[in-house]
């Protein structure tokens, strides 16, 4: 390999080579010094995060096994970004004495998801999809199990291997189909060789039930709810976040190029599963009194709301779609980081009606999570409402005026129940309210900046003009 | 030449009549017991023996996570290990490169093998 | 060929539906095995020996005593599985059987693609999968050892006593 080729894999690579750090650290110190792993781990994603953003050469390796393009580094680093916030919100949980003496191997399995995700988004051929999806679920379910004295996680855990098993099986099923059908692997080959045989059809079927699982769309999202009850709540917002963004990049990037013969189909099967995951996200998240529950159906809706970018499927639809997720992460990271906080330093306080009248007692925090919910809803002055604006014209730019119709009212809807939590935040008296608590150091520089991206990221349109001149580039 | 470097499933043919073979004999045996031995029932025939000691409590109790652990470790290097034999195979043909390869992926595996090590997961006493 | 293969398909069906039917959860991993054995012999069928092999030193050597393990662990004495409600048996079978259905005919008329050189008996040997792993497919290669690790540092953060908590 030349120094250029290394140039084009940094991401993986560097990523590799902090997890080999962290190994080592972890294997080689004593008890006291393993204090250090924790801002050690920060800093070197700090790093790679900064180093992803350079500028590099672009092109394939591996004969079009591994793509690197403007657009696809643009993911990453956006998924680097989001992975970075996790780990500063997580440090002041990973203190406590349960979780002491396993930093390093939090810090090890959410560095290897995110090896196997960027490896996933650069993907030229399915082989290296699969391992990549892969390589960015295994590690997750071990890592929702973290709290091994909570029978809770234990389940969440064992849910999300079996589903994540189950998905993965459909999905190599239709590979297997359409590996019958065209005779290689390699996406521009599959591209242009598929037609719409019967067997084709049904392996987009297979192939898009199992990314179903992934993103959780509607039909198969039971696992979501579960699943991001039971496990820790750092882990939950990595899940939520990180695991579903690249989900979605990938598959958004898979559509528009090796499904691109059938377009006009897989276009029918989002539209009706696009509108049934907004509206039936939306019911069942107005219900939820536990909030890592209530954000989990949100984030089933959510990503209906993204599917509307990839419907449209323009060159508008999907820098809309990845201006989408670089705004949700820092909202939806913004919310759980709060909740991560009120529940470490309240002995596991997750309920709405725990934070009646917590903006008496809380100011700082309550506001940030008013300001993340109002993201996520979109209202206007936070970016939440520009990722969703630039959405909703990506689909009318095409003419799909029903889903825009039923997009629209599904927004509605959310305004209420995003509107819950601040309710019992500011208006509701509670007898006994979260006590007032200080925030460590991490914390607040983790909010600080969800909160900083919530407002940068929608006023500087620069981002989503610079977005938009990649997507050409997939 | 040709005809040696040829395989065919046909070759194959010997090993399945040996395993009918031993399939057969390991199946007849049995039958031919239940068919010949005397067949009787007492409480006493019926009770499993444990070198004389009354057999007592359930034998289907749940025992250590730790015998698991030993085993999905072992999984983890067997399946490791398969990916050796076509390396060894071709070990002249791949070159230093190859060689290479293989040092990457050990190297990252053998870290792995002694972070088990350094942790303790295979010492069966840790009080 | 044809014989043994539809042997081989026969067996490996009703073993996997004894899988399923069995009541003992041993009794299942045994037909379990069967099945597995039954495939390596579609393996061999198709001309691909290392995988045969493989699939038997892996899967009904070591994953199947990983079954065994776990079956072991869980205490399985008292079958306490609910039953299902008649409605949902009816709604399963008749989902089920649609899709057996839909695959069926999307399967009938498929045109699949030729082999590329079906005279080519050598393919499926341990030399020619090195030359295509080591040369086309280096790279899921070496990530499959980033799975591993993390399978490692996995299994032990999940499985290992606390040294310090009782």
């Amino acid at each position: 390999m030349r120094l250029e080729d290394f140039l084009l894999m940094r991401h993986e690579l560097l990523l590799t080579l902090i997890a080999i750090i962290i190994l080592i650290a972890e294997i080689f110190t004593d008890d006291f010094k393993k204090q250090g792993i924790r801002p050690l781990s920060i800093i070197l994603m700090a790093i790679v995060t900064i180093v992803g953003f350079l500028p590099a050469p672009t092109g394939t390796l591996f004969g079009g096994m591994y793509q690197a393009t403007d657009m696809r580094l643009m993911m990453k680093n956006i998924l680097n970004i989001g992975a970075l916030i996790v780990f500063i919100q997580s440090a002041s949980w990973l203190k406590s004495d349960d979780n002491q003496n396993k930093v390093s191997e939090f810090f090890l399995l959410l560095i290897s998801t995110l090896i196997g995700m960027n490896f996933m988004i650069s993907s030229g051929d399915f082989l290296m999809f699969y391992l990549g999806l892969e390589l960015a679920t295994i590690p997750i379910a071990a890592l929702a199990a973290y709290d091994r004295y909570s029978n809770k996680s234990s389940e969440a855990g064992i849910k999300l291997i079996l589903i994540s098993a189950l998905s993965s099986g459909i999905l190599l099923y239709g590979i297997s189909m359409i590996y019958g059908t065209v005779g290689s692997v390699y996406f521009d080959k599959v591209s242009v060789a598929y037609g719409a045989t019967p067997l084709q059809i049904m392996s987009f079927i297979f192939f898009f039930t199992g990314m179903a699982f992934k993103i959780s769309i509607v039909p198969f999202h039971l696992w979501t709810a579960d699943v991001y009850e039971g496990a820790p709540v750092n882990v939950t917002s990595y899940l939520s976040v990180v695991s579903k963004g690249a989900a979605v990049f990938i598959f958004s990037i898979m559509l528009v190029t090796v499904f691109q013969n059938i377009a006009a189909m897989w276009k029918d099967v989002m539209w009706i599963t696009a509108a049934i995951t907004m509206t039936l996200g939306n019911l069942f998240a107005m219900r939820q009194n536990n909030l890592k529950r209530f954000l989990a159906f949100s984030s089933i809706s959510q990503a209906g709301f993204i599917m509307l970018g990839i419907i449209g499927g323009s060159e508008l639809g999907m820098a809309a779609v990845v201006y989408y997720i670089l705004v949700y992460i820092f909202s939806n990271l913004g919310a759980f980081g709060v909740i991560a906080a009120i529940s470490n330093a309240s002995g596991g306080k997750e309920n709405m009606s725990d934070y009646d009248g917590l903006y008496k007692t809380n100011p700082a925090l309550s506001l940030t999570l008013t300001l993340a919910l109002f993201s996520l809803a979109g209202i206007p002055p936070v970016a939440g409402f520009f990722g969703k604006f630039f959405l909703f014209t990506a689909v009318a730019e095409k003419g799909y005026w029903w889903l825009l119709t039923i997009a629209v009212l599904n927004t509605i809807i959310s305004l209420y129940y995003y509107l819950l939590p601040v309710k019992a935040m500011f208006i509701n008296k509670a007898e006994t309210s979260i006590a007032y608590f200080k925030s460590d150091g991490w914390t607040k520089v983790g909010l600080i900046i969800c909160v900083a991206g919530m407002v940068i990221v929608g006023f500087a349109s620069v981002i989503f003009e610079y977005i938009r001149t990649l997507s050409f580039g997939l | 030449m040709d005809s040696q470097n040829k395989f065919m499933p046909q070759d194959y043919i010997p090993i399945m009549i040996q395993s009918f073979i031993v399939l057969g004999f390991v199946l007849t045996t049995m039958i031919m017991t239940h068919l010949l031995g005397p067949l009787r029932k007492s409480k006493a025939k019926l009770e499993n023996f444990e070198c004389g000691i009354e057999g007592m409590g359930n034998a289907r109790s749940p025992f250590s996570v730790k015998y698991f652990l030993i085993a999905i470790l072992f999984v983890l290097f067997d399946v490791e290990v398969i990916f050796m034999y076509p390396w060894a195979v071709n070990f002249r043909d791949l070159g230093a490169n190859g060689f290479l390869d293989m040092l990457l992926f050990l190297g990252l595996l053998l870290l792995g093998f002694i972070y088990i090590v350094f942790k303790g997961a295979l010492k069966w006493d840790n009080s | 060929m044809t014989f043994l293969f539809y042997l081989l398909a026969a067996v490996a069906i009703l073993s996997a539906l004894m899988v399923v039917f069995s009541r003992s959860p041993i009794n299942s991993v045994i037909f379990l095995i069967i099945c597995f054995l039954s495939i390596a012999g579609h393996y061999i069928l198709l001309n691909a020996q290392f995988l045969a092999v493989v699939h038997i030193i892996v899967y009904t050597g070591a994953i199947m005593v990983l079954f065994l393990f776990v079956i072991m662990l869980l205490n399985l004495n008292t079958s306490n599985e609910p039953h299902k409600s008649q409605l949902t048996r009816i709604t399963a079978v008749i989902t089920g059987g649609l899709l057996l259905l839909v695959l069926i005919a999307a399967t009938k008329d498929a045109v699949l693609i030729q082999a590329k050189n079906p005279a080519d008996y050598n393919i499926g040997l341990v030399k020619q999968i090195g030359q295509t792993l080591f040369k086309q497919f280096l790279l899921p290669f070496e990530i499959s050892s980033v799975l591993f690790i993390s399978a490692m540092v996995g299994a032990v953060m999940l499985g290992k006593k606390d040294s310090k908590k009782n």
